[in-house]
């Protein structure tokens, strides 16, 4: 079915048409209305020099808003830019039009500006359990950039930042939608034509799945990636109840255990399962997950588990103004390019899916998963370590570090390798994502595959300019980013070798000692996303069922949708980590 | 579990096959690579065994071979719990037997990788049963082991205890299998290990084996002293009056039923008793085992058939 005839089976449920060109869905609902322009770009389309240039876009875009409450209406997920706004007719015509004359012309003058407050902004916010999981299956490029800082707010210029905005916040690649029952007069979303971008093409960092991975105490983590379905969205629902049952309920392991099931392009979903434990008790937590997926795996499940899971997913039909409510969902599948359902189809998916489904879903996901286990590894139960270190070294000159006998850092002409009793990390150049450079001469190279390499010239023998003049030629000119001068007490000396305090977050060559991050783990992520994942449904709640009285509810729903933006916001940014060699 | 002594004036029935004639069935077919048979003789397993069936399982994995035609009955039915469960104790044995019963310091590396691969083998197909049949017991017994080889921690193996409990609080094999974990060479503590052990003979109906565990729990215990202080350790009034409490109530209790176990408890409690120097408490196991002896805890004392025999020609003395 082409995507017109999809949007023309909406028909009396949501209407569309087009705005300077932006398609545009639109379904009544009384009181305020909600609108919300998609753009199909995000940070997965970003490299790691650039990362963080289509947050600036928003922000940039998003500028002369600044002062009223609407300023907080914009967001920046993996792959689509969404500006949103509820009010009256006059507040969300004034609110686009604005929005799309910023994006014509971006006020360049707070470029720099903004390059700090995102500076800022990463340096005060932390880490999640989950944040490593994308860099560990996709590296250091598309889907993995959410587990990096963002770099570009180092070095990108208002060119690179002003044709990012020309070439992707297009007309046709934009979506539009309104809660209204016409367009309203007055709007002027004029901005130029272009393309539609695909989603990106996933890289992949794991040569083999089921693979985990080693994390911090208190957290486990599984996600996978799965072909999107009906049955697979339920399955999600089924493995949070059954993970809840057995590690909370029953043996109560854990206190949080869940799943999730989000939308990762046109194609595919990432499932991601969740549970905490305290450290005395996460070997349980562990075991009781491996068992709980087994059993979903074998298909010994519940018929109740089934209709629960599937009762959940149908009441979400059950919202007056139903097709206001599902704006959102339809214009990011016409962005994104997936099928476009009625909630009858859906309804009738949703009641098509059997127990031999669900067990076809929960092998597809155990069979693609990364399992990030507190403790121990999980070879046991059938999984396979993550690649920690690189499969072949290069040849050059050698330098031995000066707190580690062990360790040699070899400088070659294809790419640097650091040699561990581990094994060998490896980045090569023309496979080098970005590379920081320190007027000082430290320089940190990032694979594409996320390995990373910090060469210090203070912390290993030898490491003269001549040599760093290599890596500077070598690595190619786009990859590169520098980064100001550092106090000179944080430029990195050597350890005393007998010393070393394992609670001392390390530094140099044990920092790369097995070439991949480990995470700082908070358990703000799981509650903020927690929050930002339940907060739409209640706001739906909120919104449609105070239509009635329609001033306070105004203010309420701008509050709502404020404060939804503030927890994917938040949520996002405890899902990044930071960058080794950035100064917080 | 182990071969029969050769060549003494009266040799010691170490192998429980001879020393329990209902388990000869068994012995035939395992020998026989007869999967028929096998498993007419667990589906014949008297409920009355409570452990019964873990207790064959594991006879069954120390006869030689036996993986051959398991491992072919797997194939055949891969969803069936028992060929997966009986496979994965053989599985175990083998990968006991690599490792060696030292201290896990004294390892090489191969032993070691050789030791834990038979263990992963044997989780990967117990992972399957306990997921179709979670209260197939069996198997969360021979998860015990693996948990404990494959170092998989004391929350782990309590978790697989008590998915086990649920269905069988009593299962003296599990228990003391548990009990290994909890001792502090497996990452637990003696406060952790002897209340265990009293907490499961405590609950264990009157006349169960499950006293035993105090014995065990007291031996292992032993074994961690250094040499004065393992000899004082037992000679403890308070351990005795333990191991006399124990043994009355279980298999010197009225009520006690000589299961295909028997030979294991009488002589833990020989054993306990007599390196404690309470000869006269031995006594009663000693009569009980005759000629027959189990090795599981002998076996650890030097020149242990020579010693059996001294600590029995003692205790019959007292009589």
């Amino acid at each position: 079915m082409t995507t017109h005839e999809e949007l023309d089976a909406l028909d009396g449920i949501v209407r569309h048409t087009t705005v300077h060109g932006i398609p545009t869905l639109f379904a009544p609902r009384a009181g305020e209305i909600t609108a919300g322009l998609f753009f199909r770009v995000g940070h997965a389309d970003e490299t790691l020099p650039t990362a963080g240039i289509t947050h600036l876009v928003e922000h940039l875009a998003l500028y002369h808003l600044g002062l009223s409450d609407l300023h907080y209406n914009g967001a920046t997920a993996s792959t689509y830019t969404l500006f949103h706004v509820t009010g009256d007719e006059t507040e969300v015509v004034t609110y686009l039009n604005s929005v799309c004359t910023a994006l014509r012309d971006l006020p360049m003058d707070r470029l720099e500006t903004e390059k700090e407050i995102l500076r800022t902004e990463a340096g005060s916010r932390g880490q999640g359990p989950m944040s490593q999981m994308p860099l560990w299956r996709y590296g250091a490029q598309g889907y993995g950039l959410s587990s990096y800082d963002e770099l570009g707010t180092r070095s990108l210029t208002a060119d690179q930042v002003r044709h990012w905005a020309e070439t992707r916040f297009t007309r046709d690649n934009a979506v539009l939608f309104l809660t209204a029952d016409r367009v309203p007069d007055g709007l002027d979303l004029t901005l130029p034509a272009g393309r539609r971008f695909p989603t990106p093409a996933p890289s992949s960092a794991l040569p083999v799945t089921p693979a985990f991975l080693r994390g911090e105490d208190g957290h486990l983590v599984f996600t996978s990636v799965v072909r999107r379905s009906t049955a697979a969205a339920v399955f999600a629902e089924v493995l949070g109840r059954a993970l809840f049952q057995d590690l909370r309920q029953k043996g109560g392991y854990s206190y949080s255990a869940e799943a999730d099931y989000s939308s990762r392009d046109a194609d595919f979903a990432t499932l991601t399962a969740y549970a905490d434990a305290l450290p005395q008790k996460q070997d349980a937590a562990v075991g009781g997950f491996v068992d709980v997926f087994a059993r979903l795996r074998a298909g010994r499940i519940g018929q109740s588990e089934l209709d629960s899971a599937r009762g959940k997913l149908l009441r979400r039909y059950d919202v007056p103004d139903l097709g206001a409510a599902l704006l959102p969902s339809y214009a990011l599948s016409l962005l994104t390019g997936h099928r476009i359902l009625t909630p009858e189809q859906h309804r009738d998916e949703l009641k098509g899916v059997g127990i031999d489904d669900l067990r076809e879903a929960a092998r597809e996901a155990w069979d693609g998963g990364l399992l990030q286990v507190p403790a121990r590894g999980a070879e046991w139960a059938g999984l396979t370590p993550a690649p920690r270190f690189s499969p072949s070294g290069v040849s050059g000159t050698l330098h031995p570090s000066l707190e580690d006998d062990d360790v040699t850092l070899i400088i070659g002409e294809t790419g640097v390798t650091l040699s561990t009793p581990g094994g060998l990390v490896t980045v090569r150049y023309d496979a080098c994502a970005a590379m920081t450079t320190r007027p000082d001469g430290g320089r940190c190279l990032t694979g594409l595959d996320g390995f990373r390499i910090a060469v210090e010239p203070t912390l290993f023998g030898e490491v003269t300019a001549e040599r760093i003049a290599v890596l500077d030629k070598a690595v190619p000119a786009d990859a590169i980013v520098p980064l100001p001068m550092r106090p000179v007490e944080e430029i990195p000396q050597p350890r005393e070798r007998s010393a070393a305090d394992p609670r001392t977050p390390a530094r140099g060559p044990q920092e790369t000692a097995d070439g991949k991050r480990a995470g700082r783990v908070t358990g703000h992520f799981v509650l903020v996303t927690a929050l930002a994942a339940l907060w739409p449904v209640l706001l739906v709640a909120l919104v449609v069922n105070g239509i009635k009285d329609s001033a306070p509810m105004g203010l309420a729903a701008i509050a709502g949708f404020a404060l939804e933006f503030l927890l994917i916001r938040a949520a996002r940014n405890l899902y990044r980590t930071g960058q080794p060699t950035t100064p917080p | 579990m182990g071969e029969s002594a050769v060549g003494e004036a009266s040799p010691l029935v170490t192998d429980p096959f001879d020393a329990v004639p209902g388990l000869a069935p068994l012995r035939a077919a395992a020998w026989d690579q007869d999967w028929a048979a096998t498993r007419a003789f667990f589906e014949e397993i008297p409920d009355t065994e409570t452990d019964g069936v873990s207790f064959a399982a594991v006879l069954l994995a120390g006869v030689e071979r036996t993986e051959w035609f398991l491992e072919k009955a797997v194939r055949d039915r891969p969803d069936a719990p028992l060929p997966r469960t009986l496979l994965a104790e053989r599985y175990i044995h083998l990968g006991w037997r690599a490792r060696g019963r030292g201290p896990g310091a004294d390892l090489s590396w191969d032993q070691a990788e050789q030791f834990q691969d038979w263990l992963r083998k044997a989780e990967l197909l117990l992972i399957e049963v306990c997921a179709r049949e979670p209260a197939y017991v069996p198997a969360w017994t021979a998860r015990l082991a693996t948990a404990r080889g494959l170092t998989l921690g004391q929350s782990e193996a309590r978790r697989r205890y008590d998915r086990l409990a649920e269905h069988d609080p009593h299962h003296v094999l599990a228990q003391s299998r548990l009990l290994q974990q909890l001792c502090p060479k497996w990452g637990g503590s003696w406060e952790a290990a002897h209340g265990f052990a009293q907490e499961c003979a405590s609950a264990a109906p009157e006349g169960s084996r499950a006293g035993v565990l105090v014995a065990e729990a007291h031996l292992e215990h032993c074994a961690e002293l250094d040499g004065a202080q393992a000899g004082e350790y037992l000679r403890d009034v308070s351990v005795r009056d333990e191991l006399r409490r124990a043994a009355r109530a279980s298999v010197l209790h009225p009520g006690h039923r000589r299961g295909w176990a028997w030979t294991d408890s009488h002589s833990t409690f020989a054993l306990a008793f007599s390196l404690g120097g309470h000869p006269g408490d031995a006594a009663r196991h000693f009569t009980a085992l005759g000629d027959t002896v189990s090795e599981s805890f002998w076996r650890n004392v030097p020149d242990w058939k020579t010693r059996f025999t001294e600590f029995r020609t003692a205790a019959s003395a007292t009589l």
